[in-house]
């Protein structure tokens, strides 16, 4: 197979999620003319939100077994919260884009596979890294250091913040920085009676609403939140941040973007006379055809996994082990979070109050470990933070515990339950040189390209800490009144947080890592990679703000870069 | 945690008799109104069911199970969505409540007496009522128990195509899918749950 023809741009951006559309974004407005490739189906914001506000009765119920159909061909994708006949259609088919799995070592790849990638499917949990998060690498020898500090990246977290258009509470914690807030949205009446007790038993605690890439006021284009619930199913009011919504329409407005959906990129090229990389080849996903596209700069922001395989099959005589791989980590330090531990329990009382709206948000407990003058003695170093709720019990959830059946029992599901409180947390993982992704020798996909393999797993200090993530929620719940609490481990493998990170890390030094401080291969100048594989630790917030600030801070180099003949 | 991934969690916590397969379904949402593909009712299953779920859920200041379209809502699930297994434990259980009918007061559970099937639908919920599920009741499990008892079955899909109907989400819950806020209220100022 031959290429088939050659087409040229100032930059290109492989994918289209929330990295992709950040870069997108910012390299149209600064006048490049800049292509965006998506291996996933286009769709259209909006229009193409099927499942948004279809009320339940008309859902479709396909008239065939779900079970089998999400076994045969979703049986990844399928455990993902937001997946579902509403959504189905956003996210990637297991059969039709397969990894290799290894079920006595799972890593769990949740994957889109729409233009906008999984911006349309997000939990919207945006907070920013702090200097306890940048240098804990260097603090505890875990990893290596990274090469920017807080200093460095916050004013572009007020970028993007504005931009996205974010809610939350202003703290003062050193440890969670502020950002450029909408007005919060609300904490229910149980919530708030939660919040007032567990701050007073556990001084230092705090308990606040989450931070959400919701907006809570009409901004940026966009409308405000009309908590109808369901984000992942879409919104076509713009007011949940997507590229779809947000910035597509952006670089779209400057009349400098192509976007190119089904496009699957197979791997770059490196030119060694230049020392660039100088063309990224793709394969239509429907007509199987090769394209060649050649641009100045190249930003992968295909995701974690997706852009590191992109590297790692992009091998020549100068990089035989994947580009920009002369420090052999590519692949390597694959992070993600603990998660799906936590507990639960009933608070007493309050069945005169109830709410009104179905809030896209719930409560968030900073990290409350390990932070700096803390001299408490717990068997796990970094730490973890706790999201959460309360809401009243609905026929649902309730049916099954009301015996009989008639009049009576029917009147009995007309009042919603008991509220119920629940915990979680979402532990940082350890920046671990055995914890990888790397290509199969043996299985590719139907485009011939290997397929991705993984050998992760959490360690001893993901195991302690989520042994206290049990007991601590379990302690606060009771402080807050809760009872017959009960806590629970689903033991999820890594990816299960969908936070997966690492594996072409930053760092100073060459030979340890992938990529410099401006998110830059080291040895390739017009090479960006600005999505979660560039991280170089995984701090315990949720991390897709980061990316997005850093992809425009990356965006604003490579162009200054560009300009000043450096590229 | 969005409020969806707390219904889920919360969902399960009601302990290992649910069956989270349904849960899904009603997560997911049904449509009464498509066709069946393969039914497998015959008349009078199909009778025996709509009296049943009316029993569960009957007409009282609101309309009930049979308005809502339930009946036809349970055929679909049995013929069309359930497992081998879960369809074969509940025709059985049909069976089961037939015979006890015949048994105890002779004669087909369709022509019995109202207080007779009462009776009868009681005996089937003391014939399920010692079950215990054999599978995790961790909130994150997504896995499924087919083998809940016949009334357990009943009871769920009944519950469920009532709810997520148009008449029982707006006659009997309250409806509200752009509601623009999100706060407290006093319980009594609707007096209801939202199925929205």
């Amino acid at each position: 197979m031959s290429a088939t023809q050659t087409q040229d741009f100032d930059a290109i951006v492989v994918g289209s999620g929330i990295s992709g559309g950040w870069a997108a974004k910012e390299l149209t407005e600064k006048g490049l003319k800049v292509l965006v490739l998506e291996r996933g189906a286009p769709i259209r914001h909006g229009l193409d939100y099927k499942g948004e506000h279809m009320p339940p009765w008309k859902i479709p119920y396909a008239g065939k077994p779900l079970r089998e159909l999400y076994k045969e061909e979703y049986p990844i994708q399928s455990k993902v919260y937001a997946f579902n006949e509403t959504t189905r259609h956003f996210f990637n088919n297991d059969k039709n884009n397969p990894y290799v799995y290894n079920p006595s070592k799972p890593f769990n790849w949740k994957r889109a596979d729409v233009l906008g990638g999984r911006s349309l499917l997000w939990g919207r949990q945006v907070y920013r890294w702090s200097d306890l998060d940048f240098e804990a690498n260097k603090r505890d020898g875990h990893g290596i250091d990274w090469p920017i500090r807080y200093k460095d990246i916050a004013p572009w977290y007020s970028y993007v913040e504005k931009f996205a258009g974010v809610s939350g509470e202003k703290l003062n914690l050193p440890h969670l920085p502020d950002g450029e807030f909408q007005k919060p949205m609300n904490l229910n009446a149980v919530e708030r009676t939660a919040k007032e007790r567990i701050e007073k038993q556990y001084p230092g605690r705090v308990m606040t609403i989450g931070r959400a890439a919701v907006q809570t006021e009409p901004k940026n284009g966009r409308g405000a939140c009309h908590y109808c619930g369901p984000c992942e199913r879409g919104c076509s009011a713009g007011a949940y941040f997507s590229s779809l919504s947000s910035t597509l329409p952006a670089a779209e407005k400057t009349g400098n973007l192509t976007i190119r959906a089904d496009s699957v990129v197979e791997n770059l090229e490196y030119d060694k006379a230049s020392g660039k990389v100088s063309a990224v080849n793709v394969i239509d996903a429907n007509t199987k055809e090769r394209i060649r596209f050649t641009g100045k700069l190249v930003f992968l922001c295909a995701s974690t996994i997706a852009s590191t395989q992109i590297l790692l099959n992009s091998t020549s005589e100068h990089f035989p082990n994947g580009l920009a791989n002369r420090s052999g980590v590519l692949g390597r330090y694959l992070m993600d979070h603990t998660s799906e531990v936590g507990s639960f329990g009933v608070i007493p009382g309050f069945m005169d109050k109830y709410t009104i709206g179905n809030r896209p948000n719930g409560i968030y407990i900073p990290r409350f470990r390990n932070l700096p003058g803390q001299d408490e003695s717990v068997d796990f170093i970094r730490g973890y933070g706790i999201q959460g709720g309360s809401m009243r019990m609905n026929w649902a959830q309730m049916h099954h515990q009301i015996s009989g059946f008639g009049a009576r029992f029917k009147q009995a599901l007309r009042a919603p339950g008991p509220w119920v409180f629940f915990m979680a947390g979402f532990g940082e993982h350890l920046p671990d040189k055995n914890s990888r992704m790397m290509l199969s020798h043996t299985k590719r996909d139907r485009f011939g390209i290997p397929q991705v393999e993984f050998d992760s797993a959490f360690g001893d200090n993901e195991e302690r800490m989520r042994k206290d993530i049990l007991e601590q929620t379990a302690a606060m719940l009771k402080a807050a009144g809760a009872r017959n609490v009960m806590s629970f481990d689903g033991n999820s493998p890594p990816g299960g947080a969908i936070h997966e990170m690492g594996t072409a890390r930053m760092g100073e030094d060459p030979t340890q890592s992938v990529l410099n401080r401006w998110n830059q291969a080291h040895d390739i100048p017009n090479l960006f990679v600005t999505d979660g594989s560039c991280m170089t630790s995984s701090s315990c917030v949720n991390p897709s703000l980061t990316y997005m600030a850093l992809t425009a801070r990356a965006a604003d180099y490579a162009v200054t870069q560009l300009r000043a003949g450096k590229i | 945690m969005k409020r969806r991934e707390l219904i889920q969690h919360l969902a399960l916590i009601t302990g290992a008799a649910l069956s989270p397969s349904v849960v899904q379904a009603m997560i997911n949402g049904i449509d009464g109104r498509i066709n069946i593909q393969n039914p497998t009712l015959n008349e009078t299953q199909r009778a025996t069911c709509s009296v049943l779920a009316e029993m569960i859920i009957p007409r009282t200041d609101t309309p009930g199970a049979i308005d809502a379209g339930v009946p036809h809502f349970i055929e679909l699930m049995v013929s069309d969505w359930y497992t081998n297994t879960e369809r074969t434990i509940f025709l059985e259980g049909l069976a089961t409540l037939n015979s006890y009918c015949l048994k105890e007061h002779g004669s087909p559970f369709l022509t019995c007496s109202q207080e007779d099937q009462i009776a009868a639908l009681t005996h089937m919920e003391v014939l399920a009522s010692g079950y215990k599920s054999k599978l995790s009741a961790m909130p994150f499990a997504k896995e499924v128990d087919e083998h809940v008892p016949f009334f357990g079955k009943l009871k769920e899909l009944t519950v469920i195509g009532y709810y997520t109907s148009e008449v029982g989400a707006k006659q009997e819950l309250i409806y509200q899918p752009m509601p623009m806020e999100y706060r407290d209220i006093e319980f009594r100022e609707v007096g209801r749950q939202w199925s929205s």
